[in-house]
């Protein structure tokens, strides 16, 4: 079997279980390339394992994982190695290293993948940065950087060696609306300018739904379903519907499972 | 920069812990350094070994001369057998010298040391020393001196 | 909360017994890929090395200083007063020498720089596993194994054996005024007897192999533990309390074996 171009990454029959536990069973998920594609689910649903399996830092227990043509899993050390230039990951709180300055952070993967000579590496760094709009925080200290603030170096990280595809792993989480907005536009304009994939993980419905060309909506082990953001919000399958609706009560129920009410109250403990 | 002051840090510091060990094996205990010099073997039997080990110091007139080697037990004439390595610079030792286990201070450890013979005859590597005085065990001494008092009293 | 049956104790019991041959065995893995893994160790190994060995040597210098010559003046300080009934004060520089030497020097240090240093590493790097940046690293193609871990286990290695050897000259040292200068004992016979019978072999090599063996074991808990913890501020938490517990009982057990190995044969 071998990869479609139209997809810059595919998972083909994929499962992946924790210990005892199944996190996937059997999925096929298809992101095409170019474009903003959310993968969205309930909390626990297991996208960031989805992330990491995408990007090679855990091994399906079966299928396939094709990432830009090649197959994740069979490739050796040194191929995968060079693979990861391809790949930009945004984590949930930034993951900037703690002892090493913006400019520093930026320069680490060009420093890392290759032996380019520092006034090109320099001017790079301040080319991301400015993407970014952070090039007069380069000699910050990540602790002197507001939360917002360190997402976007980390996402001029994510960009330094121009990947061709981008993941965020929850990057809307605790935001305030102003830096929602950067972000949401960071990730648009990067999309749309650089011509990048971009993978958003998300639970946040609102703001994924408004920039994503194509959703996934994942949950208990499978694939909810697929489509267009305008598609699922006309979906009947009951889960998408409690999902994209945010209804309390539905497949996904409100309360614990528990006794009966009366029995609790009136019994004996 | 601050690589400078790190890298500074730590060579300091690796020099104090060095200069730490080259205290302890020099001033601690001392130590002695050309410790490799060329040695020869000479041989001695005791009745009694009690209390000497292996690596004791063999000195003569107070001096440090060498070391113990091995001991063994000699089964032909059931006494101990001591090897010592000596200084080849000390050569001239008469084949009727003494060997004597001592003890460093009252109840220190005990070594071994070689009081000189008269004789022109001089001891060579492999050789023996004849003339030996077995350690001192502390309850002979008593039962020494208990008979001692005894026949004093008895007078 | 239900009360526990004896059958559920004891199944509990067996499963703790169970998870701790496993820690065991996941924590030996570890070590094994840190030191003889294949991964990418991203930029300048020696430069990391010495960033390590100053945040974890350097920065615990003046807890083992200050701590050393406490205890070689008290040292001095009891020795004098037992020893002065038997009228061997004299003896009071060889007492202090080879107490440090044999069993103080090693023992304290590695317990010491459990408490400093491990629970230093431990924290650094729970952090910054719960931070992901060991994710980012992996990511970007670095082996977090080899450019996190690796650096910090040598420099532990390392430290430790030459913190110990600072502890007993300090403490030595801080014996030698109390003494001399204090307790009035012959500043010769002390330097005299003290060299008599001390041992390179026997007492200054002996407690330098401990403070390796010490060296080894307490760093290894240290990262491992960090490595290893739950990626929350509790997870954090315990972790390091983990490290200095394990690492203290670990240090005082293989102190008594290998006392047993080295000195116990009159």
């Amino acid at each position: 079997m071998s990869a479609d171009p139209a997809y810059a990454v595919e998972l083909k029959g994929v499962s992946f279980k924790r210990g005892s536990r199944s996190i996937f069973n059997n999925v096929d998920i298809f992101i095409p390339r170019g474009k903003v594609t959310g993968i969205m689910g309930p909390s626990g649903s297991g996208k960031t394992t989805l992330l990491r399996l995408m990007g090679a830092q855990l091994r399906p227990s079966s299928g396939e994982v094709w990432v830009n043509g090649q197959n994740l899993p069979a490739l050796s050390r040194s191929d995968l190695f060079d693979m990861r230039k391809q790949m930009g990951v945004l984590f949930q709180s930034g993951a900037l290293f703690t002892d090493l300055d913006v400019f520093e952070n930026v320069a680490f993967p060009l420093r890392v993948h290759t032996e380019l000579p520092e006034d090109m590496i320099r001017d790079i760094v301040l080319m991301k940065l400015q993407a970014v709009g952070l090039r007069g925080a380069i000699e910050l200290m990540p602790d002197e950087l507001s939360g917002g603030m360190k997402r976007r170096v980390a996402l001029a990280r994510a960009i330094a060696l121009d990947p061709q595809i981008l993941m965020y792993d929850e990057p809307f989480v605790g935001q305030d609306p102003i830096a929602m907005g950067i972000l949401v536009r960071l990730i648009r304009l990067l999309n749309d300018a650089l011509g990048i994939t971009s993978i958003v993980v998300s639970h946040d419905l609102a703001e994924t739904a408004s920039i994503a060309d194509y959703l996934y909506v994942v949950g208990d082990t499978q694939v909810l379903g697929h489509g267009t953001p305008a598609e699922l919000m006309e979906s009947d399958n009951p889960r998408i519907r409690q999902f994209m609706k945010g209804i309390a009560d539905g497949p996904v129920p409100f309360h614990f499972p528990a006794a009966d009410y009366r029995d609790d109250l009136l019994g004996a403990r | 920069m601050q690589n400078r002051t790190l890298e500074i840090g730590v060579g300091l510091f690796l020099l104090a812990g060095l200069l730490a060990l080259l205290l302890l094996a020099l001033r601690v205990s001392g130590l002695t350094v050309g410790a490799g010099q060329d040695t020869y073997k000479l041989y001695a039997n005791f009745d009694n070994l009690a209390g000497l080990t292996v690596r004791a110091k063999v000195t003569m007139a107070g001096v440090g001369i060498g070391k113990v080697t091995a001991i063994d037990l000699d089964r032909d004439t059931f006494t101990g057998r001591v090897t010592m390595e000596l200084e080849k610079r000390v050569d001239n030792l008469p084949v009727d010298s003494t060997a004597s286990i001592l003890t460093a201070g009252l109840l220190g450890e005990k070594y071994i040391g070689i009081s000189v013979g008269g004789d022109d005859q001089l001891l060579k590597d492999g050789g023996t020393i004849h003339d030996t005085q077995s350690s001192l065990v502390l309850e002979d001494l008593i039962g020494k001196f208990l008979i001692n008092s005894v026949n004093k009293d008895s007078k | 909360m239900r009360r526990k049956s004896i059958g559920e104790r004891i199944r509990l019991l067996g499963r703790a017994g169970i998870d701790v041959v496993g820690s065991l065995g996941a924590s030996t893995v570890f070590l094994l890929r840190v030191l003889f893994g294949r991964g990418n160790v991203g930029n300048g190994f020696t430069q990391l090395l010495i960033k390590q060995l100053f945040s974890v040597g350097v920065m615990s210098l003046v807890i083992i200083v200050v701590s050393g010559l406490f205890i070689g003046m008290v040292l001095a300080l009891q020795g004098f007063n037992i020893l002065s009934s038997y009228g061997s004060e004299q003896a009071v520089g060889q007492m202090v020498a080879l107490t440090l030497l044999r069993e103080l020097g090693p023992v304290v240090t590695a317990l010491l720089f459990a408490g400093r240093a491990g629970s230093a590493l431990t924290a650094e790097i729970g952090n910054m596993k719960s931070t992901e940046q060991l994710s980012s690293l992996e990511m970007i193609g670095v082996d977090p194994l080899k450019y996190i871990i690796a650096p910090r286990l040598w420099a532990g290695f390392i430290s430790l054996p030459l913190l110990t050897m600072i502890f007993c000259v300090v403490g030595i040292w801080g014996g030698a005024m109390v003494a001399v200068d204090w307790l009035g004992v012959y500043d010769g016979s002390f330097w005299a007897n003290m060299q008599n019978s001390v041992s390179f072999e026997k007492d200054v090599l002996n407690g330098l192999i401990k403070s390796i063996v010490f060296a080894f074991v307490v760093t290894w808990i240290a990262v491992f533990q960090g490595y290893d913890c739950e990626p929350t501020s509790e997870g954090i938490s315990r972790a390091t309390t983990k490290t200095v517990v394990y690492a203290s009982l670990a240090v005082l057990g293989l102190d008594f074996i290998l006392t047993a190995l080295m000195f116990g044969d009159f």
